[in-house]
């Protein structure tokens, strides 16, 4: 693996716990190098990530590697299966998993969010990590939308780097804490954007 | 409708007939080739800079299958005639024109296909905004795509222009049209709109997009207010700006030919393809001559690449090449590979660095296949070969590369030596994240982990000259803004990675093509100087392209064998094995590696 790459992992790990949209030791990460795929190592702290932090093994084949691999790497490889994806980003926002837990999509109410985003689903399932059913369920999704919320557990992002799949996360966090400060003035909000009605149907 | 789904239009729409029709074995300037005219399901529909169309040919001065895209108002024409495509085939007995959709007159036909042949007459010689205003005299109300002089003599690299400067340019499709010696395609004028199944949410994804491209700098400010010439500037800074034929990667007069001196000191007033908010054309002037352009491509290859800082004469020397009808970048590139020649000794007489006068003087004698200009209309690969250095020739499976040095972007290296069209930028730009940081900036001089990037940059390239709409839209919007208008005018869900898998598709049915026309790995290479001759000084010194690696991971990336073969796993997933085993090409064999190397 390039020292680039790793670069990579190592800003955008450390940005996430910055920002607290991940704990000590949750989220992963991920790149997709042809045939091969570069992801966390199971328990490491995005934080702190160093070089034996960041696993390689195969795309669709495993390896020895794979016993050190996120607990999600068989979702992350689904996703690479169905889609171009080139990085994925997956965390843990407390506003937006609150969030989820009370609506079936997310549709941002301020200006960036809105540009960026217009609609994120939300989906669910009876096993949260690393299940066969996120891993059937996730990629279905994200063939139409670049960040799906599955309930109660956390947003997965994809990208064509893996700069963009942190930002499209580090969007919809901000969207919904700013939905619940909103939410928290018990105000009518006055609507600014042409035609945000629609964008349920984004 | 099935071939619609797969295919979409244009590019796609084109890439499809030309494998049908077994055009990787035609000689590009016979009877036999074929011209592939479509516009996509965009144009015309409201989508934001949706007015363009394709053609689609055998090219003469690669051997490869080559799609030509190019704006204006002439797309948009065919589909208010209600036409998706038009095969051009044969050749005509003596110079003429067609007809096509004309209400009254010779061909009277309310809207049907009704073709008219008509002599050329004085029509043939005529340079292309005298051959354009005629057309216009005698047809109103009519959209003519034409060649000029340049096609009319077979120059390799002969346009096909219409709306004064907008041109269908680079791999001599007008030397086709030539050869077949049709000098005009006219339509009539149609009242059809494009069929949109769900006009309002069209609507609706229009204004959302149109939102993006307002906010974004380089579609609403940039682009408008400079043109592309806005880029002189940039990529001479980032010492990528390639230089007297490549031998260094910045231009002391890129000042002098900046976007910021077109602006000051020759441009008139902006335009705009049909219905496009962007508005990066140029209305220009130099002395008592006015006209279309020039694009950045076109100031650098008579500019930097030339050792030209005299602005007015690169201005003139586009000029000449809009009314003859050739592409300016192979144009200035090839002179300047004469001029290297001169320096050597090699070309007795020839133009030297820096010569202003030259370039005008070139691209006439060019047109007319004059002295010098009828070597230089062979392009330079073939001028280089024929001097005996055909090293010197900055070109990629014969297509001269345009202004983005690799040794400074070094992505864009392996952009040129994968191009299915051979050097181009078009085929996918590493400006945006290698200089722009379009979607995000990476590391420019980074050799690997890139390839799957440059990848979905190729793909999404395929998608949007399929569905014909400006690359500048993606400087603003991602896919999915494609997909969601494409799901308006079809009337249902269109994915976004759905349409991406169509563009990969398109793209390995056009490497099947170069496969039967007798392409192989040698060919996905770039001119040695980019690979051996580090650069001087500046802010890429040292550089060099180390591309086996990236030609590698490429590869394994795109699920080919190391020969550059697609698999059959690969072949299957896009359902191309018929098309593979109809055009002759064994799919590739397996890498041995440790891992799939099959997956997507």
């Amino acid at each position: 693996m390039s020292s680039a790459v790793l670069e990579q992992f190592r800003r955008i790990g450390r940005d996430l716990f910055v920002a607290g949209v991940v704990s000590s030791h949750g989220g992963n990460l991920s790149v997709r190098m042809g045939d091969r795929i570069a992801i966390t190592r199971r328990g490491s702290m995005l934080a702190r990530l160093e070089e034996r932090d960041v696993i390689e093994t195969g795309l669709s084949e495993n390896d020895a590697n794979v016993v050190l691999a996120s607990t999600e790497i068989n979702v992350h490889r689904a996703i690479y299966e169905a889609t171009a994806a080139q990085a994925i980003v997956h965390a843990h926002p407390p506003y937006a998993i609150a969030r989820s837990l009370m609506c079936d999509e997310i549709v941002p109410i301020d200006s960036e969010g809105s540009y960026l985003l217009h609609k994120v689903p939300v989906v669910h399932t009876e096993l949260t990590a690393g299940s066969k059913q996120v891993a059937e369920l996730l990629p279905k999704w994200l063939k139409e939308y670049d960040i799906v919320m599955l309930r109660g557990h956390g947003p997965f992002a994809i990208g064509h780097l893996l700069e963009e799949a942190y930002q499209l996360t580090s969007v919809l966090e901000m969207s919904c804490r700013i939905m619940t400060l909103a939410d928290g003035m018990g105000e009518q909000i006055r609507e600014y954007r042409k035609g945000s009605e629609r964008y349920e149907t984004w | 409708m099935e071939v619609a789904r797969l295919w979409l239009g244009g590019r796609g729409l084109g890439t499809y007939l030309a494998l049908r029709e077994r055009l990787f074995e035609v000689d590009p300037l016979s009877p036999e080739n074929l011209l592939v005219v479509a516009p996509g399901p965009l144009t015309g529909t409201g989508a934001p800079a949706s007015a363009r169309y394709s053609m689609t040919s055998r090219s003469p001065l690669t051997g490869t299958l080559f799609d030509g895209n190019s704006g204006g108002s002439f797309g948009d024409a065919l589909r208010r005639l209600g036409w998706d495509y038009l095969i051009v085939s044969g050749a005509l007995d003596e110079p003429g024109y067609v007809t096509l959709g004309m209400v009254g007159a010779d061909d009277a036909s309310p809207a049907g296909p009704a073709a008219g042949f008509h002599s050329a007459g004085d029509l043939w010689g005529r340079d292309v905004p005298s051959t354009l205003a005629r057309l216009r005299e005698l047809y109103p109300r009519s959209e003519a795509a034409v060649i000029g002089p340049a096609g009319e003599r077979g120059v390799l690299f002969a346009s096909i222009v219409n709306n004064r400067g907008r041109s269908i340019g680079r791999g001599g499709l007008g030397a086709v049209m030539g050869a077949k010696r049709l000098k005009a395609l006219v339509l009539g004028h149609g009242d059809r709109r494009p069929p949109v199944a769900d006009p309002e949410r069209l609507e609706f994804i229009v204004y959302e997009a149109e939102k993006l491209l307002k906010a974004n700098p380089i579609t609403s400010t940039a682009l408008p207010e400079f043109g592309t010439a806005v880029l002189v500037n940039v990529l001479d800074r980032a010492g990528a700006l390639p230089t007297r034929n490549h031998r260094e990667t910045r231009f002391e007069g890129a000042a002098a030919i900046s976007g910021e001196a077109l602006k000051r000191d020759h441009l008139r007033r902006r335009s705009a393809c049909r219905g496009c908010m962007i508005g990066c054309a140029r209305r220009t002037a130099v002395g008592d001559e006015t006209g279309e352009g020039p694009e950045y491509e076109t100031i650098w290859a008579f500019g930097a690449q030339c050792g030209v800082s005299d602005l007015a004469a690169v201005v003139r020397a586009n000029y000449a090449c809009n009314r003859a009808g050739l592409d300016t970048i192979t144009m200035g590139s090839t002179i300047a590979c004469a001029m290297e020649l001169t320096e050597l000794g090699l070309l007795p007489d020839g133009p030297r660095f820096g010569d202003a006068r030259a370039i005008v003087e070139l691209v006439a004698a060019t047109a007319a296949g004059e002295g010098l200009g009828a070597e230089l209309g062979l392009g330079s690969a073939r001028l280089a070969a024929l001097h005996g250095r055909p090293d010197l020739s900055m070109s990629v499976k014969r297509l001269e590369m345009p202004a983005y040095d690799p040794r400074g972007m070094k992505a864009q290296g392996l952009a040129y030596a994968t191009s299915n069209r051979g050097g181009c930028h078009l085929r996918a730009n590493m400006l945006g994240p290698e200089i722009l940081g379009v979607p995000k900036m990476v590391d420019r001089f980074a050799t690997l982990g890139k390839a799957g990037l440059l990848i979905n940059l190729q793909n999404l390239n395929a998608v949007l000259d399929s569905l014909s709409v400006c690359k500048f839209t993606a400087f603003a919007m991602k896919e999915d803004y494609y997909a969601r208008q494409l799901g308006a005018v079809w009337g249902e869900t269109v994915e976004p990675q759905e349409l991406l898998s169509l563009g990969e598709r398109i793209w390995n049915a056009e490497r099947l093509f170069n496969l039967a026309a007798g392409f192989t790995r040698d060919d996905d290479t770039l001119p040695p100087r980019l690979l051996h001759e580090p650069v001087a000084d500046g802010p890429s010194a040292g550089q060099v392209v180390d591309l086996p690696p990236m030609l590698d991971e490429y590869y394994i990336s795109r699920g080919w064998d190391e020969a550059g073969v697609p698999t059959a796993v690969k072949l299957e997933r896009l359902g191309l094995l018929t098309v593979a085993a109809a055009a002759g090409v064994p799919p590739g064999r397996r890498q041995a590696r440790g891992a799939d190397a099959d997956a997507p």
